[in-house]
């Protein structure tokens, strides 16, 4: 089975951009009009999976700022990138967690094939702070009984797919991968959602094996840095594959025909339970008339391989 | 006899708002927008002059931004659309589509304009080849090494070269992005000394602190054709007085520089630009003292802030500049007693 979806943010559109510099009194209706915009593109582009384009979130992490116990802290650089995020200090609990996520994506708008993206336990505990999950271990498996709560809720409202991006497992050259299984099983034991663990940032060719023992559905590439090579040396067979083969990093559009050959290519090496055709990352590395093409491209190039 | 610890800007300050208001307004004529910015452009010189830095610019008060001032005239480029620097800060990304390719002197009449206006040594900011290439999208060349080095020799040289025949002495290479990615360092380094080769004058590099302490730096630093590099130290360094390892850990990465061979100068940044907090003058001293006695030799000191200083206010700024030049003095008397 082949299917298709974005991961991440969306770029705002100049109108949005001057916006919300100038908190401008229509912003809400400029959001609600963009989001919209977005859905109808990803909706032409035939995607399998349709997600809010999370316009109003100013990083993969900021909604969580909302939790009691969690403070804002200073500006970090988004790994190698010349964009950043503000770092969360997590100094209590998470008890009131929930909901944050659910309550910050226009639920309503979107269709029955819906899918979310969220940062994995691993690299949320790597990029924050805590004051009062002192040790790595322990403040991993925190944000996983929270981010578990979160997807509990978010399967609820109807998300079938549920996108877990982990830059720090592709970026840190040393990961505890007892560490991350340990919190991938809290996510998704007994879950009722298709769940994809997205690497980007870092190239994970040598770190393929250990994960296909991951307890997750299927396991998502940004192919600009782990190479098709290295996936293809590998079997998907009871797993589901995520090709992030469209570049959110460039805004060279990519070649279709190229892309099929390569998607067509792989399916047949790795045998995977399902295929998705995804960006490689975040879309709002992107102005957003650039964007758009590239969803477009996307749904083009998994329309292709469909009838290949 | 030498001035030991020598002050500085880094480059930029925050533009008066008149300024904007003035160049904003489509009623109002070029000639009339040209002579504000040489106001404001005068106005920064002076106020950096009486605040005692020793070298000076004007604030960068002409460009619109780093990134966006050069791009526009190089052949090659072409704007793509604002692209997000944080929550709703964003730059305009471009792309490359052709070529690369050197048209214009854009920084001459600038340079032109602060030489006729005063005494002080000049140092001019070029943006570096190497951040060029990292803050746009390639869609023309093989490989982001053959960009950097095609903007290096195609632009950068040619620039450096004509703001040299223009009588520039000391030219600073901005590079924010160089230590971002810490595997391509080799392609830095390529790109500095590219960018300078055949140049007479003092080459200063400025890179911005990124997430490794600057440990990928450290290596190819007395491989690269600077005389100078001024970094950022202050943001990692705590507010307390001393000279001492835990006081002032946020320097101890110069001893790192040492141990690699760099002999050169350091312009150490002693007041953080992202804070409104102004450090004392004895807190600027005690930075500037133990750097000197970290690097074997204070005649090595330069003083500056951690980055360009258009984050904060002009109030602010200029008070962090005051604090910095009388921390610098303070530093001085405790030498000569």
């Amino acid at each position: 089975m082949i299917s298709s979806y974005t991961v991440g943010i969306y770029p705002r559109s100049e109108e949005l951009i001057e916006a919300t510099r100038k908190n401008s009194k229509n912003l809400s209706s400029l959001y609600l009009k963009e989001k919209k915009e977005y859905l109808a593109v990803q909706k032409r582009a035939k995607l399998g999976y349709v997600c809010d384009p999370l316009l109003e979130w100013d990083d993969i992490y900021r909604p969580f700022s909302k939790l009691k116990s969690v403070k804002l802290s200073a500006l970090n650089r988004i790994y190698e990138t010349n964009t950043f995020y503000r770092r969360l200090s997590f100094d209590g609990p998470l008890d009131d967690a929930g909901n944050i996520v659910k309550s910050s994506l226009a639920v309503s708008l979107l269709p029955k094939n819906r899918t979310v993206c969220i940062a994995d336990p691993y690299t949320f505990a790597d990029v924050h702070l805590s004051t009062k999950y002192r040790k790595r271990e322990e403040f991993t498996l925190a944000i996983a009984k929270m981010l578990r709560k979160e997807i509990d809720a978010l399967v609820k409202s109807g998300f079938e797919l549920i996108q877990l991006v982990a830059p720090s497992i592709a970026y840190n050259e040393k990961v505890d991968f007892g560490i991350v299984k340990n919190a991938m099983e809290i996510i998704t034991r007994g879950l009722k959602a298709k769940t994809i663990l997205h690497f980007y940032f870092g190239d994970v060719s040598k770190k393929i094996e250990k994960l296909l023992d991951m307890p997750v559905s299927g396991l998502g590439f940004d192919t600009t840095l782990t190479p098709l090579s290295s996936i293809k040396k590998h079997s998907f067979s009871g797993k589901s594959l995520a090709v992030g083969i469209v570049n959110s990093y460039n805004t060279k559009l990519e070649d279709k025909q190229e892309c099929v050959t390569d998607l067509n290519n792989i399916i047949s090496k790795t045998k995977p339970d399902e295929i998705f055709v995804t960006t490689n990352f975040d879309l709002q590395y992107l102005p957003k008339d650039f964007a758009v093409r590239k969803i477009l491209r996307l749904g083009e190039i998994a329309r292709g391989v469909r009838s290949a | 006899m030498h001035k030991y610890f020598p002050t500085q800007e880094i480059g930029s300050l925050k533009k008066p708002s008149w300024l904007l208001s003035v160049v904003k307004n489509p009623d109002i004529s070029k000639e009339d927008k040209s002579r504000a910015r040489n106001d404001a452009a005068l106005l920064n010189i002076k106020m950096l002059e009486d605040l005692g830095l020793d070298v000076i610019y004007d604030g960068e008060v002409r460009r619109v931004e780093m990134y966006e001032e050069p791009v526009r005239y190089i052949k090659g480029f072409e704007f793509a659309g604002r692209v997000r620097s944080w929550d709703n800060k964003y730059y305009n990304k471009a792309r490359i589509t052709g070529e690369i390719s050197y048209k214009q002197n854009f920084h001459g009449e600038e340079f032109k304009f602060i030489k006729e206006n005063t005494k002080h040594d000049i140092k001019v900011p070029v943006t570096g080849a190497y951040t060029l290439a990292d803050w746009s999208y390639d869609e023309h060349y093989k490989s982001k090494e053959e960009l950097v080095l095609a903007l290096a020799k195609n632009v950068i040289r040619p620039l450096v070269k004509d703001l040299v025949k223009l009588g520039a002495k000391i030219i600073q290479i901005d590079e924010p992005a160089a230590t971002s990615h810490p595997s391509e360092m080799d392609v830095f380094r390529q790109s500095v000394n590219e960018s300078v080769k055949g140049i007479n004058a003092k080459v200063v590099v400025h890179a911005c602190f990124s997430g490794n302490d600057y440990e990928s730096l450290a290596p190819q630093m007395p491989e690269i054709k600077a005389q100078q590099y001024t970094l950022e130290f202050a943001n990692r360094d705590s507010w307390n007085l001393g000279v001492n390892d835990k006081e002032r850990k946020g320097y101890d990465v110069l001893k790192l520089f040492k141990e690699y061979g760099y002999k050169g100068e350091i312009g150490i940044g002693v007041t953080d630009v992202h804070v409104d907090r102004i450090e004392t003058p004895k807190l600027v001293r005690d930075r500037i003292l133990y750097s000197a006695k970290a690097l074997g030799d204070p005649a090595k000191v330069y003083v500056n802030p951690d980055c360009g200083l258009r984050t904060r206010s002009r109030t602010v700024a200029f008070e962090k500049i005051k604090s910095m030049v009388e921390g610098a003095e303070l530093a001085r008397q405790t030498m000569n007693n």
